[in-house]
């Protein structure tokens, strides 16, 4: 008879370990690290979340400037994402094709497919290229387009930062982006690039002017209203009232001049000679690949998202609605907050949990043999947080103005979006010297002449 | 997982033979070969165009660099250029100052493949010159054999090849609307184009077998007579076929920007389009109306009532607009053909071992690109003894030093396509 | 067929014709000596009964012991084509008169015979390879032709079979074999 051994005799050292599987190996260190970590975490904390709360109650608009840099930057991902996907729609539809359609219902996750792509591709540095140089440019470039969306009013309470040269500050940023572009030009030690780079510095350049300039005839009307003009979230105040008070109607010039140099702006067509991918590859990205390229990608979409954002924010009324809310609809007898946290985990457990039962059983039905039990659930999962979303929103819609006022200004600017969308799937590309000659020659004078109208006018009216 | 050491695999016989047989002594590689520009580039690091030695007049001209200007390689490799075409441009800042274009890459040796196949396969190795066209490639080697044999082509047979190319031709112009709009940068046009064509591409493949390359045409004749689903296709397609180029056309016609990129850019006049040659809609804009259908008329296009549209500004613009209403005529011809069809047999009786006497002949067609010309040699065996393919756009291509020089690079893409050249055929 | 096509040329070109003009079909058939090519071209251009101003083509061909030029041209004084065959360039030492005095368009077409045949022309300012690469050896529609001498030398090194430095069957045992030759041209 065999002796059972009490304790596990190890022929060699590092056997036990090596007789474990991943998740035992993963799970014996994990664990206690986890641990260590908890009661390590639990010390700190008792230590020294008092003192930190002081801090933070005593430096709230830091603290609030920190919390809206970091939102943003994470939110310019989904708005590139929903580009994206508009992009491949809306164009397919127009060019008579489908679209992707495969990659997750409706091709949804088809827009998450470059940002994987680029997260996995190799990401070298060509020979002879300035390496520091190369590197930053698309940092450059990114950051530029991001911090313009501090200063833009989503709401009524809801923007990053309200500064009161918040116009002044949008155009400088927006000013950098031909710094990244110009370092990706000459930085990339090839022929294409330079081009591509210095013909954007050059464009972007001149269409600063009549951007600017065309925004000025605004800021002169709205210092008929306000005092701070520059100010972003003030433009939109001198805007409230009906859709008539919009200055769009009062400075039509100014909107058209400023949409084309807009689009100018953001590199699209017909002006995007920059990445002409006909003739210059892709211009000054040609020797980018990987996240570096993925930076200017999401670059230039974020790029539309702020321009569009900017042209429903100073013509359009920003996150003001067209009309006075009609219905005498309100939801004050429903005070969510004082039926108290137990009441509204069990009601959201609730609904969640029947409500994906029922409509697997719904999506059963109505689909037939082809969804099995797991799919028909997450599909029944899905419906229902999109029906308890819509809810939600309906809800506060109607009931809290800053989600009303997200809601027309997002609107607002995905109309601007689709409108830059269909520009592209339409016109072709205007020629570089034409293109310089468009904003010289015409948009500049344009943008003059309405710049002393409306000053004349502001004069006489008021006198 | 450490690396366990292997035996020697055991050599077999033919990696014997082959290391007994006498090596090529190692010879300097080429200057072609990449591993030398790396090299090289050890003295020339920032010349991304490696001189060589400089052979000829012109090349000296060329590959000298004056104050100011740049090589830009146009390489092979571009999302525009028509295929493998490589444009070596020199640049002064954004002017194109002279132009070298560079050939060969897509050369596969049709003649002299042609030269060991026989009659019948000559056919379908001559398909893949200007694909988009082939039928138009088959033509000239079929009317070339026809005259070396003798051989007369029945009147059915006739009509149906002057159908099908005519076809073909409107397939092969809807197309290079397409390309023309795609290089300036619209990305409509070319999806719409391939709509049109896909239908058309369709009919032929109901008629021929094949979508692309058709293998259609026999040496007296075609391979196959109408069906009933070509005929039901194609009438489907005449109903609406005015209309549909209409409306293609007027997405770019009237656009301000398109027409603004192509008025006055790449003027070829009518004295340097004859001077080198030039044929099809690119010599017909810039006022020459040389169609070799009325020229030199083959088949029955002597019976056919059709306009040769001419233009007189040679700029890009003209050529498009010309190619727009070449579509036009040949919706009108498809129709005569489809009225005055006659009945009878599709090929000519041929003995199965075709041994022409020896002699020679040319024949030239007219295709969407220009003329199609083949001479073909006989000595008396089953064989062509020498076949040789004039393309068109090899000549047209070669107008592109004369015209690109003095725009801008942003023109080049845009001359370049309304030149419409098929690389397949240029580099045969 | 054009008789008068016949006479013309022969009243204009006399001497410098080596055969009788040869009609068949729709074609007009002369041949000259690469000495008389720019004569014979510029009569053929200018002269105001023939005026043959569109070159159509300019080929290469190799008959097995020597080279031809062949131009086909056609004018709108007449229904022909007219070829001109440019007979007796010497394998050894090709060289003959170029057409682009005329016609710039016949740059590229010589070039074209010169890379597949080796035939020089003299006066063309930019007598290049076009197809093969600029260092390529060999003149690959030539009669004489073989695939393994090409690939030996390439940095490719001949890898396939059909590359391999073998002579094959048909020439070893015959060496006339290896080149074709048109009896009747």
């Amino acid at each position: 008879m065999r002796a059972i051994p009490i304790r596990p005799v190890l022929a060699y050292p590092g056997q036990f370990w090596g007789r474990r599987s991943l998740v035992e190996r993963l799970a014996m260190i994990l664990i206690p690290a986890a641990m260590v970590a908890a009661v390590v975490t639990a010390v700190v904390l008792y230590l020294a979340i008092p003192p930190l709360l002081d801090f933070l109650g005593a430096n709230f608009p830091l603290i609030r400037f920190f919390i809206a840099a970091t939102a943003i930057l994470v939110l310019t991902i989904p708005t590139a994402f929903v580009l994206i996907y508009l992009e491949l729609k809306v164009i397919a539809r127009m060019n008579l094709r489908v679209g992707p359609n495969r990659v997750g219902p409706w091709g949804i996750a088809m827009s998450l497919m470059p940002g994987l792509k680029v997260l996995s591709k190799e990401d070298f540095t060509p020979t002879g290229a300035d390496a520091t140089v190369f590197t930053l440019a698309p940092v450059v470039t990114f950051l530029a387009s991001v911090m313009t969306l501090l200063v833009i009013p989503f709401a009524p309470g809801v923007v990053g930062l309200d500064l009161n040269i918040g116009l002044l500050y949008f155009f400088a940023m927006g000013g950098l982006t031909v710094l990244g572009l110009l370092m990706a030009g000459w930085s990339s030690f090839n022929k294409y690039s330079l081009l591509g780079g210095l013909r954007s510095a050059a464009q972007i350049i001149s269409y600063e002017i009549p951007l600017t300039l065309s925004v000025v005839g605004v800021i002169i009307l709205a210092s008929t209203k306000t005092a701070q003009t520059l100010s972003l979230n003030h433009i939109v105040l001198a805007q409230s009232g009906s859709a008539l008070d919009w200055f769009v109607f009062k400075q039509p010039l100014a909107f058209l001049i400023f949409f084309i140099a807009a689009t100018a702006e953001a590199n699209r067509t017909p002006f995007d000679m920059t990445e002409a991918d006909s003739e210059i590859v892709a211009g000054f990205a040609t020797e980018y690949s990987g996240m570096r390229f993925g930076f200017f990608f999401f670059a230039e979409y974020v790029n539309v998202f702020i321009v569009s954002a900017l042209a429903a924010t100073i013509f359009f009324g920003g996150w003001n609605a067209p009309f006075n809310w009609p219905w005498p609809v309100n939801l004050n007898a429903f005070q969510p907050l004082s039926y108290g946290p137990a009441v509204w985990f069990a009601v959201a457990a609730m609904v969640v949990l029947v409500g994906t039962y029922f409509l697997a059983m719904v999506v059963r039905l109505l689909g037939g043999r082809s969804w099995d039990a797991g799919s028909a659930l997450v599909m029944g999962a899905i419906v229902i947080f999109v029906i308890v979303g819509g809810v939600v929103t309906l809800a506060g819609f109607i009931a809290l103005d800053w989600v009303r006022g997200i809601v027309w200004f997002m609107a607002k600017t995905y109309a601007f979006v689709i409108t830059f969308v269909w520009m592209r799937a339409t016109l072709p590309r205007v020629r570089v010297d034409q293109l310089m000659g468009f904003a010289w020659k015409w948009l500049l004078p344009a943008s003059l002449v309405n710049l002393f109208v409306t000053a004349t006018a502001v004069l006489i009216l008021n006198r | 997982m450490p690396a366990r050491p292997t035996a020697p695999r055991p050599q077999n016989s033919r990696v014997k033979a082959r290391a007994a047989q006498p090596q090529p002594q190692q010879q300097e590689p080429s200057a072609d070969d990449p591993r030398v520009m790396l090299d090289r580039q050890l003295g020339t690091l920032y010349e991304p165009i490696p001189p060589y030695p400089t052979r000829t007049e012109r090349e000296g001209e060329f590959y000298s660099l004056g104050d100011g200007e740049m090589f830009l390689n146009l390489g092979p490799h571009h999302p525009a250029t028509h295929g493998v075409l490589r444009l070596v441009l020199k640049l002064s800042g954004e002017q194109v100052v002279d132009v070298d274009p560079v050939l060969g890459y897509l050369h596969r040796g049709v003649e002299k493949i042609c030269e060991n196949s026989d009659y019948y396969h000559v056919i379908d190795q001559v398909d893949p010159l200007e694909y988009v066209s082939s039928l138009f490639q088959e033509w000239p080697a079929v009317l070339a054999f026809e005259k070396l044999m003798d051989v007369q082509v029945p009147r059915r047979a006739e009509y149906i090849r002057v159908l099908s190319g005519e076809l073909l031709r409107v397939a092969s112009h809807t197309l290079f609307m397409g390309f023309q709009a795609l290089d300036l940068g619209g990305l409509t046009p070319i999806l719409y184009g391939f709509i049109e064509r896909d239908e058309i591409v369709e009919m032929l493949a109901a008629l021929t077998g094949a979508r692309m390359l058709f293998n259609y045409f026999r040496i007296g004749g075609v391979n196959g007579d109408l069906n009933h689903e070509f005929m039901s296709r194609l009438g489907d397609w005449m109903s609406r076929a005015a209309k549909q180029s209409q409306a293609q056309s007027a997405l770019l016609n009237e656009n301000e920007i398109f027409v603004r990129r192509m008025r006055d850019v790449g003027v070829l006049d009518r004295a340097t389009a004859l001077r080198y040659g030039v044929s099809g809609p690119n010599l017909r804009a810039a006022g020459v109306p040389f169609d070799v259908r009325r020229a030199h008329p083959y088949s029955i296009y002597p019976e056919l009532d059709f306009n040769v549209p001419t233009r007189d500004e040679g700029d890009a613009l003209a050529r498009y607009l010309l190619r727009v209403d070449e579509i036009r005529e040949s919706i009108k011809i498809i129709d005569q053909c489809l009225n005055n069809m006659p009945d009878g047999p599709i090929t000519a009786k041929l003995p199965r071992l075709l041994r022409p006497r020896p002699g020679r002949a040319w024949a030239a067609v007219e295709g969407p690109r220009g003329m199609q010309g083949v001479y073909a040699m006989s000595d008396g065996t089953d064989q062509p003894y020498r076949f040789r393919i004039h393309d068109p756009s090899f000549v047209n291509i070669q107008t592109v030093p004369a015209i690109l020089p003095g725009g801008l690079l942003a023109d080049t893409m845009a001359i370049v396509a309304s030149l419409d050249p098929i690389m397949g055929g240029i580099d045969k | 067929m054009d008789r008068t096509l016949k006479t013309r040329l022969e009243a204009r070109l006399g001497e410098h014709l080596r055969v009788p003009v040869y009609q068949r079909q729709d074609q007009t058939e002369i041949r000259i000596d690469p000495g008389s090519v720019p004569e014979v071209l510029r009569i053929v251009h200018d002269a105001l009964d023939l005026r043959f101003e569109i070159l159509a083509d300019l080929a290469g061909v190799d008959t097995g012991d020597r080279m031809q030029i062949v131009y086909h041209l056609w004018s709108p004084m007449t229904t022909d084509w007219l070829r001109i065959i440019v007979d007796g360039i010497s394998r050894d030492d090709p060289r003959t008169p170029s057409a682009t005095f005329l016609w710039t368009g016949a740059e590229w077409l010589e070039r074209e015979a010169y890379d597949m045949f080796g035939i020089i022309f003299d006066g063309n300012r930019d007598l290049r390879r076009i197809f093969m690469p600029p260092d390529y050896t060999s003149f690959p529609l030539r009669k004489d032709f073989l695939l393994p001498d090409d690939a030996a030398r390439s940095t490719g090194a001949g890898v396939r079979h059909v590359e391999q430095a073998h002579t094959p069957a048909i020439v070893a045992d015959n060496p006339a074999a290896g080149i074709r030759r048109t009896p009747a041209s």
